[in-house]
């Protein structure tokens, strides 16, 4: 949320943090720094100047602390590495290497509580603030609790959060005991267990749940937004008496979160010359001068046959603004701009109902809205309410027109009653329909049928299930059920990925490595978190329990995979023939096709390889292919034939491919190369070659594509650059 | 989709590279040649008749009508799309007006009415012209006298089809006659237009035959069709790519008919993914292609126009990239960086790569549900559209069928990881099944039959809304708002979009062709998306009346209980707190203010005593943008109060 808020990290820094504990490899102190980091991060990732952080270090060399200049006694050791204020990455860097052991302890961490809260008390006055003060200690060092009660009671006084976070502290809760833990530990984890329990509002836990947690992805709290604020009519209030209106509010349910985006950036050009450049691949320092965003500048052109290359540049305050209509450009002065804009009224009215049975979810456009009743205004909330009701009842949506605000396109909403049976929250949901247009009639074969070219249905074929997979299909598909996957405390069915658990990977993957960088620019960056691909593949435990049911589908679907080859030269044993079956190559007969001509290449060149018998035919008609390739290019004016050219190319390859001879394919294309670089087909060809043959893919046959070709992909990347 | 007002609340990615959606599969264009016949019989005016739905329309202009329809919504909906009309049977002739000037002698018979390209003004209003003013001041439509040669005429298109569109991944030929022997017992020019037609295949050229049977007479393709017509290569096994007769008939005229059977051929059919993988259980993958038939449809984005020549000519735009001493960057420099904290935080391209692979491309079921589990409120984005193909793994049909039938019998749903393609970004769905468009039983009859993708929303994705809506009991209002929603029911009982055409789109277009036709523009839209008032008032405006009654009454009281409990509540603890000189207003948290509370306060001139953190809160839950000083905000505030309560 957008509330302010004031935090202070209390680090304790003393000589025992340096220690391993419990098996691990790490320090105490960078065990909890890997909590702490991965909470300034996220602030620092939020660049929000209202959300500010304070650090506080306990046994610390040096002491430097108000407390302890006003002459307070018991405060040594505590230092303030970092003034409350705004994150930012600098603050990031000087905090990274601060954070060191020391070699004392004798400081106190109530004493550093005090100094943080005063802190927060100086820094936040009496305004509005979210306050909390987060001690990270393994309790090692001697604590005086003496005062503890008189801390709590201004930590509440000034409505502050206290959470003390512990390495190996115990936490029963979390189900977590060190065993072999030395009596001043165990003293000083019930000094600061009892100090949160006094406070109105604090938390006490181990270091190892809340390490655990990381990986846990947060969701980023968005306020609600009001998207509408208005009247849900039933009728036209403004020419009907009977027009009906409720007041409503309309709020969004869901909106996509998108993954953070990526910017577009350069080496600072002032940082220095061109071997900075070559180094920088390898130097990752987040250095806080060295990228700098890059902006667009655009440059317009027009067609001018009498300019050099045909086109010339023309400046931006010539141009009109316009929309195309076909291939026609229609220019609009700037006054004519919004008549093509459909004039609207806001406004949310119904157009009918239906029954629940005639509407299928994957008919949805988007995001889900939620409608209620205006706030206070009773009518509303009764009128609203009946409505909920009324649907529900019947098992009906209504189907609404929404103009969002004036002007707004009006879109078509589904409005859904939520009477409140399962939560506590009565209301309407509304989804956005399609229209007209947004349809595209696709026409597919039936799914249940087999239809001959004579019409007549066939319900037994190769393409349809037999009975024996449609039933091994159903208990299957029983089998893997989910719905009961666990039982909850009462023993209740519960769901197995319910949506709160479905984390977008993308955005968390993302968020983390960003976070990690940040924090330590030379650490690579690690696994995605197993939590976020754990919706990847079914849990183990169905596929454990539908063991035989899986067995039997297999057996029962007979599914044969395509060989990768068979794939390539499908339908090249048998001449393609029309509905009528005849045999064209046949009609031809005598006068079989041998040579090509530039009007019908692409088809005589086809016509010449699949019936070819020899590779000297082959060999002809890739030359002859060639030449016309050659000619077109030759001929055009400026780009005319390029497509063409550019298309015999594709089939010339394609072709060839799969007649596995590449080499008639890379020799040609080797030598047409030289031929448009050097200039003797008429003139500048570059266009044809890196945009349509390199722009096009249709470069040099590799082996990837074909195991025979003799050419590499790192030489076709050589050939293409 | 982003919607309208919606949309600019997205955070702008500097370089949309998230998402593959439509721009990647647009790049394959479709190019469509109308060849209609121009014969005799096709220009035969039908029997006048009284009745309203007879056909007043030859069958020629029947089939012009189609065209002009399919080049006006081709604008529209594939602006980047060519499109051509070819007439053959005509007494004149013309191909190009080619340097050489060899017009019309290599195809007689032939006329190349509009030649192939992306439909400009000129195109569309001399099209217009013929259809709808009968104006055809060069006597193109006149029958020949000798028909012409379907070899001709398929080579014609074959010459028209390799010049203009070489390149395009999807070309089509539309044939609209109603002859279906045009050689009769021509052995030899049925074999040439046989071999014309097998170059057309070769070419990749797709014949569509749309028939038009008129005067009692029956269409058989077996004459001569069917040796012209291939199965498209590309079509899934088991498909019956048959072809339809246009006809009156059954309270739909001829061209109804001809439109209906062209408009399901107007768009080619595009997959939006081929060969996924679609993986049922360990060791059980079938493949399975992607298609998008429902797409949200917005109006063509501004172009920029230059008027210094002698014509309006669109200014093509190159960015270049600047440094921010404007330096112009080479491609090279550039790295992708991550704001964050107000610094870049950077990744070697490997190691961007390596973030972005949560997993190959594939669709892994991990389980089923019932329907009924998914919350109605989860929605998020169109779903996709998925077929088996044979391709890849032989059985994929049967297998996809099984689960289509188990599904559908069964109401549940599969729960799965979808990853379209290789680097996209992984998102969960339900696949759910739906009813074939002949099915009685279907409420989605303008959809076509198979499984659909429908995306889930993540966690991410869901807006906490914590807004209090208690819930009441249903009443006497309930009772009598049923009465109101059983007699406005939908025509058909169903949400037919076919019904609703957009009417933003629809004004856009009809402006930008009036301006390019240099037409009248018009003043109004007929807008079907806007209610039917008048019936509305017809139907239930007597039991609205009621109700509204019964709701005023039922406010009233329900206010004054409310008044009543607060007084209670204000005595219980009220004492200590009315000694205290505070005002009014800070008895309760801004944000649970009542309207009345307010109200008071605004009269009582107590409204500048709240603290702006209280008053920020109010505006908030009014739905106030609450920025400003605190003189400010009080002002919003009285405002608000003023204005509705």
């Amino acid at each position: 949320m957008a509330d302010k808020e004031a935090t202070v990290y209390i680090v304790d820094l003393g000589e025992p943090m340096a220690d391993c504990h419990n098996g691990r490899d790490e320090s105490d102190l960078d065990f909890g720094m890997r909590y702490v980091w991965d909470k300034i991060s996220t602030t620092v990732a939020a660049s929000r100047k209202t959300w500010t952080v304070g650090v506080v270090g306990l046994n610390t060399e040096e002491t430097d602390n108000a407390q302890d200049r006003e002459g307070l006694e018991g405060y040594e050791h505590i230092s303030v590495l970092q003034d409350i204020g705004p994150m930012s990455m600098s603050a990031l860097r000087d905090l990274r290497s601060s954070i060191q052991t020391s070699h004392t302890y004798g400081g106190d961490a109530i004493s550093a509580i005090v100094v943080a809260l005063s802190m927060i008390e100086v820094f936040t006055k009496k305004l509005k603030y979210n306050r909390k003060i987060i001690l990270v200690t393994n309790g090692e060092s001697p604590i005086d609790d003496e005062s503890s009660e008189d801390v709590a009671n201004r930590l509440n006084e000034s409505n502050i959060e206290l959470v003390v976070i512990g390495v190996d502290f115990d936490d029963a809760d979390y189900g977590f005991k060190e065993e072999d833990k030395s009596k001043s530990k165990a003293k000083n984890e019930t000094i600061l267990r009892k100090l949160v329990e006094q406070c109105n509002n604090g938390v006490f836990g181990t270091m190892e749940e809340a390490v655990k947690e990381l990986a846990v992805p947060r969701i980023k709290p968005v306020r609600p937004f009001k998207a509408y604020d208005g009247v849900l009519a039933l009728g036209d209030p403004s020419k009907y008496e009977s027009a009906l209106s409720i007041h409503v509010e309309r709020y969004f349910k869901t909106k996509r979160a998108m993954a953070p985006p990526a910017s577009t950036v350069v080496v600072n050009p002032d940082r220095g010359g061109p071997s900075q450049t070559q180094t920088l691949d390898e130097d990752t320092e987040m250095g806080g001068a060295e990228f700098s965003g890059v902006k667009h500048m655009r440059t317009y052109r027009v067609n001018d046959p009498d300019a050099p290359g045909g086109k010339r540049d023309v400046d931006f305050e010539d141009l009109a603004k316009g929309y195309q209509y076909g291939r026609t450009v229609v220019p609009f002065s700037e006054s004519d701009f919004s008549v093509t804009k459909l004039e609207t009224k806001k406004s949310f009215t119904i157009l009918g109902f239906i029954p629940f049975s005639s509407y299928n979810p994957f008919i949805n456009m988007g995001e889900t809205g939620i409608i209620v009743a205006q706030k206070h205004n009773e009518e509303a909330e009764l009128g609203l309410s009946a409505l909920i009701h009324a649907l529900h009842e019947l098992e009906s949506y209504a189907v609404a027109r929404y103009v969002q605000k004036d002007d707004a396109q009006p879109q078509i909403l589904l409005l859904k009653p939520n009477p409140a049976v399962e939560d506590d929250f009565e209301c309407l949901y509304d989804v956005p329909l399609p229209f007209a247009e947004d349809v595209r009639s696709y026409q597919f074969p039936p799914l249940d049928k087999v239809l001959t070219v004579t019409g007549s249905i066939i319900k037994e074929h190769r393409l349809l299930p037999s009975d024996d997979l449609k039933e091994a299909m159903s208990d299957f598909v029983d089998a893997m059920d989910l719905s009961g996957f666990d039982v909850d405390d009462e023993g209740k069915p519960v769901e197995y990925a319910p949506i709160d658990e479905l984390y977008n990977p993308t955005i968390h993957r993302m968020n983390q490595a960003i976070r990690a960088r940040a924090v330590d620019p030379d650490a690579p960056i690690g696994p995605p978190a197993e939590i976020l691909l754990r919706f990847s593949n079914p849990p183990q435990k169905v596929l454990d329990k539908a063991k035989s049911e899986i067995a039997a589908l297999i057996d029962a679907a007979e599914i044969k995979k395509v060989p990768a080859k068979a794939q390539g030269r499908r339908g090249r044993k048998e001449p393609v023939k029309p509905l009528s079956g005849l045999d064209i190559d046949a009609l031809l007969g005598e006068s079989k096709r041998t040579t090509i001509s530039l009007d019908n290449a692409v088809p005589e060149f086809k016509q010449i390889l699949a019936t070819a018998s020899d590779d000297a035919t082959i060999e002809s008609a890739a030359k002859q292919m060639g030449e016309i390739v050659r000619k077109l290019i030759r001929d055009s004016f400026a780009d005319l034939f390029y497509a063409r050219a550019a298309e015999n190319l594709r089939v010339m390859r394609e072709e060839l491919i799969s007649l596995e001879v590449p080499a008639l394919y890379n020799k040609f294309l080797t030598g047409l190369k030289k031929s448009i670089l050097s200039g003797e087909l008429d003139g500048d060809r570059r266009e044809m070659w890196f945009k349509h043959v390199i722009g096009g893919h249709l470069s040099l046959i590799t082996q990837d594509e074909s195991e025979v070709s003799e050419v590499t992909a790192d030489e076709a990347k050589a050939f293409a650059a | 989709m982003a919607w309208g007002g919606d949309e600019d609340r997205r955070p702008e990615a500097d370089e949309g590279e998230e998402e593959l959606d439509e721009a990647d599969y647009k790049t394959q264009k479709d190019a469509v040649l109308f060849a209609i016949d121009v014969s005799t019989s096709m220009l035969q005016q039908p029997p006048a008749t009284d009745k309203k739905k007879s056909d007043k329309d030859s069958a020629l202009a029947a089939a012009l009508k189609c065209a002009y329809q399919f080049m006006q919504q081709r604008i529209i909906a594939q602006p980047k799309d060519m499109m051509g009309i070819l007439l053959f049977n005509t007494e004149k002739s013309r191909f190009r007006d080619e340097a050489g000037g060899r017009s019309g002698s290599g195809y007689p018979h032939c006329y190349l009415f509009t030649d192939l390209d992306v439909p400009a003004a000129e195109d569309v209003k001399s099209l217009k012209a013929l259809v709808e003013e009968g104006e055809d001041p060069d006597e193109v439509l006149v029958p020949a006298k000798d028909p012409a040669s379907m070899a001709n005429v398929l080579f014609c298109a074959n010459q028209v089809f390799t010049t203009n569109a070489a390149n395009f991944g999807s070309r089509r030929l539309f044939i609209i006659t109603d002859n279906d022997n045009p050689h009769g017992k021509d052995k030899t020019a049925k074999s040439s237009a046989a071999v014309r037609a097998k170059d057309l295949y070769d070419l990749g050229v797709v014949i569509e035959l749309f028939p038009v049977s008129h005067s009692g007479r029956t269409f058989d393709v077996s004459k001569f069709y069917d040796d012209i017509i291939y199965r498209d290569p590309a079509a899934e096994a088991g498909s019956s790519d048959d072809v339809k007769t246009s006809k009156s008939g059954d309270g739909l005229t001829l061209l109804n008919s001809l439109i209906s059977n062209i408009n399901s051929k107007q768009t080619p059919k595009r997959a939006y993914f081929s060969n996924l993988h679609f993986e049922l259980a360990p060791n059980l993958t079938i493949s399975v292609k992607g298609y998008m038939p429902l797409h949200r449809q917005q109006p063509a984005r501004t172009c920029y126009v230059w008027l210094g020549g002698e014509q309006a000519q669109l200014a093509q735009s190159e960015t270049i990239k600047v440094d921010s001493a404007t330096r112009t960057v080479d491609k090279s420099e550039v790295k992708k960086a991550y704001k964050f904290g107000g610094e870049y935080i950077y990744f070697k391209p490997e190691e961007a790569a390596s973030l972005k692979n949560l997993g190959g491309k594939v669709l892994r079921v991990i389980g089923f549900k019932p329907r009924s589990l998914l919350p109605m409120w989860a929605s998020v984005k169109k779903s996709i559209f998925i077929y088996p193909s044979e391709e890849h793994f032989v059985g994929s049909t049967r297998v996809f069928s099984a689960l289509w039938q188990k599904l559908l019998a069964s109401d549940k749903v599969a729960i799965a990881w979808f990853v379209a393609r290789e680097n996209a970004n992984p998102v969960m769905v339900a696949i759910m099944p739906s009813r074939a468009s002949e099915d009685d039983t279907s409420d989605t009859p303008y959809l076509p039959a198979g499984l659909w993708l429908y995306p889930l929303p993540f966690a991410d994705d869901v807006r906490n809304v914590d807004l209090s809506a208690p819930p009441r009991p249903a009443d006497e209002l309930t009772d009598k708002m049923r009465e109101i929603v059983q007699n406005l029911q939908l025509p058909k009982a169903m949400y037919n979009p076919l019904k609703y055409p957009n009417p933003s789109l629809q004004w856009h277009y009809k402006i930008l062709q009036a301006m390019a036709l240099d037409e009248d523009v018009p003043e109004t839209l007929d807008d079907s998306t806007v209610p039917k008032y008048k019936q509305i008032d017809k139907r239930v405006g007597g039991y609205l009346a009621d109700w509204k009654e019964l709701l005023v009454e039922k406010a009233q009281g329900l206010m004054k209980s409310r008044a009543v409990k607060r007084e209670a509540e204000d005595e219980d603890d009220g004492r200590p707190l009315a000694k205290r000189p505070k005002p009014a207003a800070k008895k309760v948290a801004g944000g649970q203010m009542s309207n009345a509370q307010l109200k008071a306060a605004f009269e009582q001139d107590t409204l500048k005593k709240m603290t702006v953190a209280e008053l920020k809160d109010v505006l908030a839950s009014k739905g106030v943008s609450a920025v400003g000083r605190k003189a400010e905000l009080v002002e919003k505030l009285e405002q608000w109060i003023e204005e509705n309560v």
